[in-house]
């Protein structure tokens, strides 16, 4: 049972991180926040994309956790998140994630398939 | 079984040497030869390789130029993975190159080791190595664009007879 368990076992974490990095917009958006904070509108009009569609991309680093945003009056401006990464690093951070769960999906699968030839 | 887990994990270690490169070090509770499989035969690798999400290989050829591909279906995506296999010295040692495809460019060279703990055991150290576009810009400004260079003024000679 505890191994059924880990079976189906992945990191949600790992693939949000996925999702947002791989659209070369959002990596595009990490960069920019990178050096500094920027109103949603301000990023708009620098990726050429209206408000509705830059919203949507800045939603998803935001679930990913690589984004915050906070809105002051009637601007909403975006920064680096709490893991405060950006698109290479988190790059590796999530690779060294995966890689951490497959050799715990190898040592499973080893202690499962024990004994076989 | 819960202890010999407990154990494998105990005896994992972790290391960043650089930013640019992960360092780990495993123990698996299982022959040198069955590890080796494990990585190189997909039947093998594809019940593990996916973290319990369903996995396509679509190519694995191990052998040294080889080329493999793994597609890997996940809750939020599809994603692919593909790379080229270096060096395949069993039981003993194996280069690839890692690319996802959502990084395009993004080159990890992994290289794992077996060892033989001589007691059923086996340990993996895994390196990976991050050729990021730092150093791919600092290649470019060395020695490559010298070379491109000479490719160009080559090009140059050829279409000039050309005229």
């Amino acid at each position: 049972m505890s191994i059924l368990n880990h079976m189906v076992q992945y990191s949600p974490k790992v693939d949000m991180t996925f999702a947002a990095l791989s659209d070369p917009t959002r990596r595009g958006i990490l960069t920019r926040l990178g050096r500094g904070d920027a109103s949603i509108t301000d990023l708009a009009g620098r990726f050429d994309m209206t408000l509705t569609g830059m919203k949507k991309h800045v939603q998803v680093l935001e679930n990913a956790g690589l984004v915050t945003t906070e809105k002051v009056g009637r601007v909403r401006s975006a920064r680096l998140g709490p893991r405060r990464l950006e698109d290479e690093s988190a790059w590796i951070a999530t690779y060294q994630q995966m890689l951490n769960a497959r050799l715990n999906r190898l040592e499973d699968f080893l202690e499962r398939t024990k004994g076989a030839p | 079984m819960t202890n010999s887990l407990k154990e494998s994990t105990a005896t994992s270690t972790v290391t960043t040497p650089s930013d640019r490169e992960i360092h780990i070090e495993r123990i698996f509770n299982a022959p040198r030869d069955r590890v080796w499989r494990a990585f190189t035969d997909p039947k093998l690798v594809a019940q593990w390789w996916g973290r319990g999400n369903k996995l396509v290989i679509e190519r694995m050829e191990v052998e040294r130029g080889g080329h493999w591909r793994f597609v890997e279906h996940s809750p939020d995506g599809v994603h692919g993975f593909e790379g080229r296999y270096r060096e395949v010295t069993p039981p003993e040692r194996l280069v690839h190159t890692f690319e996802w495809d959502g990084m395009p460019g993004y080159v990890i060279v992994e290289t794992a080791t077996f060892e033989d703990l001589g007691d059923g055991r086996t340990k993996v150290v895994n390196n990976s190595l991050f050729y990021t576009s730092e150093e791919r810009d600092g290649f470019l400004s060395s020695g490559m664009e010298q070379g491109l260079n000479q490719s160009y003024a080559a090009l140059d000679r050829l279409l000039m007879e050309l005229d």
